[in-house]
């Protein structure tokens, strides 16, 4: 018995029995669009790119021979492997807590103090305009000489920083401004979760004399979980994967991407350089195999935990 | 997740918001500055680009930073639209424009596009989603977890595959080459939806089952209207995406004439290595190519914002 | 408003509609489009037994290109070339420098592409090892054209070590120093005094005297002064290119080689660098102590917004730079006056440059090898050279077409003979060629870039690399 079937209510069997809704027969025609799609454009690409990684395939040439586990060996040896999956994390990590802590603050402040459009729209904004253009849009305003937000620093007394060509602050940045990027769109998601939670609990809570701390922690954080679930997972697999932005704001007009000193080569970047630069797409592929096993774990791992407890509400 | 949906039911009653406001430990001015201060920080970003655009090119590096256009001149607009003389533009470029950007013939290819992507994508993925939610068959739960393991295959494993595939169908530079990938799901989508259908309630399908009814009128006469509200947040959220799909539309449209705003745009990034891009034209341009999605957005944003997670489950 | 989802359809429909009705529809949704060569070709040859029925189907040729400001006049040459070739027409498709080679690769990978493209020396190794380039050979024998109408050693170029042409020269360049006009007056140097400087690596020589006496800090103080403070400096004498690379062409490269350094065993396809050589390491060396004295820009205030945005920001007063780069400098971005002058003599006892040059090669995949390359032999030809040397956007790879470009620039009061005095006096060097450009530009990018931020030691570090480059290059 699956475990959806479990969750069935007894009182519907026919759907718990699997009459109604019985097997491929009817599936099949709704399934078949999106089969077809993900057979052609995800399936197929992933066992070839598995195939690829045993092979020492040249990306312009378009052609390779089976060499059995060595770009795997390699891999094992290779420290930029490493030092890119450190810096992956690094990033993740700023990444997830400023994103999740701001949009958290941002959905529950909308919840308590407006219900207005208007703000709710703003806040998604910078969600509407593409990555690249983003990288360049921040490379821009936080130049370290030309930069308006060193400029407005510069009101305070305080000096120009050098966000992108630091190499201790180049993470935190690039971190910084994904996270202007999605916050909003994450609050959103937080809001909607916001909007299912009863508000009868915090009448109830509210008159046994709780304060909105304890509110907050005892029953705001348990009852989010579900969509923190969702935000998190989506967020989480997005920052290890992080690319155009790094690519874009870190390249800049002048340095390399990925720099400076590597201090910014995230993993996905080093498999775009061994691909597109150095042209070894099966090392490249090998490489990819590792971060998608990184994320089927991670994911895992995170679903399992968010899903301890579920029966929060009951 | 099937507990988003349990809360959801369960959410009721309205809450007076100012009464815990009174409660909450900062005051609501504090709470106010603070929503102010993620608004400015949100909508800046958007006045620099307005402020560049509005700049003349070689009076952004010279003079003093101002918070106004610095050297006004709407030539940049004109320029991005086609509408500016020869002349205008080499006062403002130093050179003749290169001729191969077409806002106009750009605009109407990502319209095509984003719009094709949106209306493939929610309707498959939904079907795809129900079946998912509500059917029954042997493999259900395996086959799902594969659909959203897709979410894990970093893109440049499957964009050169995806090329070459497109390519042998003989669809470079054209429409469906460039829709294709995105148009009969995507892992998100599939997920989303889904979390969405185990919420609604089984009562009513169950009637209409019972009366007889197939699933495809189930689905589209009950499922579908009941779901309207996450399913027009997926539709928005997909035209967003769509509109701002860069890598693929790059490396598929080659031909001028099929390239959609986010590749066109690239006449303004830098034209040479080590050079600067065409600051004042870019800016300018992107806010151009980000007006149809804003008004989009503003025009049914209040929809979406309004009703994710709730209204459709009524 | 209880079912947005068909207010949506409704609006999204509208807006195809709208779109469709102000785009010029013409050139509307057939697939086939990206294949017309093909077809044509077949149409080409059924019509082929019966000529005088039919006139025979023009052939299409892609060529790609990245500079935007090269295009009107390239333009130019392939209206000319379809005027004398009926048959064949040519689509000029331009990409950004990032985009450029990002799509050329998938476009390789995928057997597509350009039927023509303007190529690099520092990628052509990578797709001829790759087999992705058609050999030229039989068509310059067969056609007679002269490889020995270019600047020396441009055609040379594109020959790999087998003897395969890949490629024809269509310009050259070279590095020489920008001046900004005004910042030379205040301190009351001129470009006769670049001109005639002379550098080395251990105290600078006169060269380092002048951008000494070109950098000054908030107070005014120059930095000959005692007092010149190399903390807060409002000029920098010398600018910096942003990337500084592996083979620094804009930035150490001419220094260095001015001492003697070459990169190369052997150039073309060399099989080992000399990235330990003692030269190269104290030429950077000299770079790191300027940036501590507050003469030449801090390597992290140019990577981000990159060099040329600060020189033309008026932060700093000299910096080296390419020829292609000249009509950025005497455009409408750069708001004011500058001067060029070439890079100082060296303890070798000459100038040094590094000498470029870029070709037009043909993609392996192209259906209409034979069109193809009538036209890149059209693009290497005087005929189109001129044009491009009377635009003046870079200085065509033909002796007689790079003087039109100096004379051109001459007209319009500027003297531009600071890049071609190193080829005039045979003081240029080769950009080193090997199969694994970006490779050891992965590696030794980031390591000058530690390097000049002080975090590293030039000699130790610039020794542990030369071997993980040479173990790249032998591989």
């Amino acid at each position: 018995m699956t475990a959806a079937q479990r969750a069935l209510p007894r009182r519907w069997p026919l759907l718990r029995s699997g009459n109604l809704h019985g097997g491929w027969p009817s599936a099949f025609w709704f399934l078949l669009p999106a089969l077809i799609g993900f057979v052609a454009f995800y399936l197929y690409p992933a066992i070839r790119g598995v195939y690829i990684s045993f092979t020492d395939w040249n990306l312009i040439a378009n052609e390779g021979d089976w060499v059995g586990t060595d770009n795997y060996d390699r891999l094992l040896d290779d420290s930029r492997v490493w030092d890119s999956l450190k810096v992956t994390i690094r990033y993740t990590v700023i990444n997830i807590v400023s994103q999740t802590i701001l949009a958290i603050g941002i959905a529950v402040l909308m919840d308590r103090l407006t219900k207005s459009v208007v703000i709710r729209g703003i806040i998604l904004f910078p969600w509407l305009i593409p990555n690249v253009i983003v990288a360049m849009l921040w490379v821009w305003m936080l130049d370290g000489n030309l930069g308006i937000v060193n400029e407005f620093l510069g009101w305070f007394g305080v000096d120009p920083i050098r966000f992108f060509t630091d190499t201790d602050k180049v993470i935190p940045t690039l971190a910084g401004i994904n996270t202007w990027r999605h916050m909003g769109y994450t609050a959103l998601l937080i809001f909607a979760g916001l909007q299912t939670i009863p508000k009868n609990l915090y009448e109830a809570a509210a008159l046994d004399g709780a304060t909105e701390r304890q509110m907050f922690f005892g029953i705001t954080m348990p009852l989010l979980r579900p969509i923190l679930a969702l935000v998190l997972v989506i967020t989480i697999v997005g920052s290890l994967q992080v690319f155009d932005t790094v690519y874009v704001a870190t390249g800049g007009f002048g340095g390399q991407p990925g720099g400076p000193a590597n201090a910014s080569r995230v993993i996905y970047l080093y498999i775009y350089q061994n691909a597109f630069d150095f042209n070894q797409l099966g090392y490249a592929a090998a490489i990819s195999v590792l971060l998608v096993v990184i994320l089927l774990a991670v994911t895992f791992v995170q679903l399992k935990l968010l899903r301890a407890g579920e029966s929060d509400l009951s | 997740m099937t507990a988003i949906a349990d809360r959801i039911e369960q959410a009721s009653g309205a809450f007076e918001p100012s009464a815990r406001l009174r409660k909450l430990g900062i005051g609501r001015g504090t709470a106010w500055l603070i929503l102010i201060v993620i608004l400015i920080v949100s909508l800046f970003p958007f006045w620099w680009a307005l402020r560049t655009g509005l700049s003349s090119n070689s009076e952004l590096f010279a003079g003093e930073q101002s918070l106004l256009p610095v050297g006004y001149t709407n030539n940049n607009f004109e320029r991005v639209l086609g509408t500016a003389s020869e002349t205008e533009i080499l006062d403002s470029l130093g050179r003749q424009n290169t001729g191969s950007f077409d806002f106009w013939q750009s605009l109407k290819v990502s319209v095509i596009v984003a719009t094709a992507i949106t209306v493939g994508q929610v309707l498959f993925s939904g079907m795809a989603a129900y079946a998912f939610a509500r059917l029954r068959f042997f493999g259900r739960d395996k086959l799902f977890f594969l659909f959203l393991s897709g979410l894990m295959v970093p893109p440049i494993f499957t964009l050169i595959p995806n090329l070459i595939f497109i390519k042998n169908l003989g669809w470079l530079n054209s429409y469906p080459g460039i829709i294709a990938p995105f148009f009969f799901m995507t892992p998100f989508a599939v997920f989303f939806l889904r979390q969405f259908f185990l919420g609604i309630s089984r009562e009513v399908e169950e009637a209409a089952l019972l009366d007889g009814a197939g699933h495809f009128r189930t689905f589209f006469g009950i499922i579908v209207p009941m779901s309207a509200a996450p399913i027009a947040t997926l539709a928005i959220l997909t035209y967003i995406t769509a509109w701002n799909e860069f890598l693929w539309p790059l490396v598929v449209a080659r031909a001028p004439e099929r390239q959609p705003l986010t590749v066109a745009l690239g006449q303004f990034t830098a034209q040479q290595p080590g050079t600067s891009p065409d600051w004042s034209g870019l800016m300018a341009g992107t806010l151009l190519a980000a007006l149809p999605i804003i008004v989009i957005f503003l025009a049914f944003g209040r929809r979406v914002v309004d009703s994710i997670g709730f209204s459709g489950i009524k | 408003m209880r079912k947005p989802i068909w207010r949506l359809i409704a609006v999204f429909i509208a807006l195809t509609l709208v779109a469709a009705a102000c785009g010029d529809d013409d050139d509307d949704g057939d697939a086939g489009e990206a294949q017309p060569a093909p077809q044509a070709t077949e149409a080409a040859e059924e019509s082929a037994p019966a000529p005088t029925e039919a006139p025979v189907e023009a052939v299409t040729i892609e060529y790609w290109l990245w500079d935007g400001n090269q295009q009107p006049y390239y333009q130019q040459c392939a209206d000319d070339f379809t005027a004398a070739n009926p048959s064949i027409n040519v689509e000029i498709v331009q990409f950004g420098w990032g985009d450029y080679w990002t799509n050329l690769t998938a476009a390789f990978a995928s057997d597509s592409g350009p039927d023509v493209f303007t190529d690099h020396l520092a990628r052509y190794p990578e797709f001829v090892a790759s087999g992705v380039l058609v050999p030229l050979n039989d068509y310059v024998a067969r056609d007679g054209v002269d490889t020995g109408a270019y600047f020396p050693g441009l055609a040379e170029l594109w020959v790999d070590a087998e003897g395969n042409r890949y490629g024809l020269p269509k310009d050259f360049d070279t590095i020489a120093l920008v001046m900004n006009s005004g910042h030379i007056a205040d301190a009351g140097v001129t470009a006769a005094d670049f001109a005639a400087a002379e550098w080395n690596p251990d105290d600078g020589g006169s060269f380092q005297e002048l951008i000494a006496k070109l950098s000054v800090d908030a107070n005014g103080n120059r930095g000959d002064s005692p007092d010149f403070d190399s903390s807060n400096v409002e000029v920098y004498g010398m600018g910096l290119e942003g990337n500084f690379g592996a083979f620094g062409q804009t930035t150490f490269s001419g220094f260095a080689a001015s001492t003697g350094f070459q990169f190369l065993d052997v150039n073309p396809f060399g099989d080992s660098a000399n990235y330990d050589d003692p030269r190269l390491a104290a030429t950077i060396d000299w770079y790191v102590r300027m940036i501590d004295a507050g003469y030449v820009v801090p390597i992290e205030d140019v990577e981000s917004l990159g060099g040329t945005t600060v020189f033309q920001n008026g932060s700093a007063a000299v910096m080296a730079d390419g020829s292609w780069k000249i009509g950025t400098y005497i455009g409408a971005d750069t708001p004011f006056d500058v001067e060029f002058a070439p890079l100082p003599v060296g303890p070798s006892g000459s100038r040094a440059s590094m000498f470029n040059g870029l070709a037009d090669s043909i993609n392996r995949s192209s259906d209409n090898q034979e069109e193809a390359w009538q036209w890149v032999k059209h693009m290497a030809s005087a005929e189109c050279q001129n044009i491009i040397g009377e635009a003046a956007v870079v200085f065509p790879a033909i002796p007689s077409a790079a003087d039109i470009a100096v004379a051109s620039h001459q007209a319009n009061g500027v003297d531009v003979t600071a890049f071609t005095v190193h080829v005039d006096e045979g003081t240029t060097f080769l950009f080193p060629i090997t199969d694994s450009a970006s490779q050891i530009e992965a590696i030794v990018g980031p390591a000058m870039q530690e390097i000049l931020r002080g975090q590293a030691d030039a000699a130790d570090r610039l020794s542990q690399i030369a071997d993980e480059v040479n173990s790249v290059l032998g591989s």
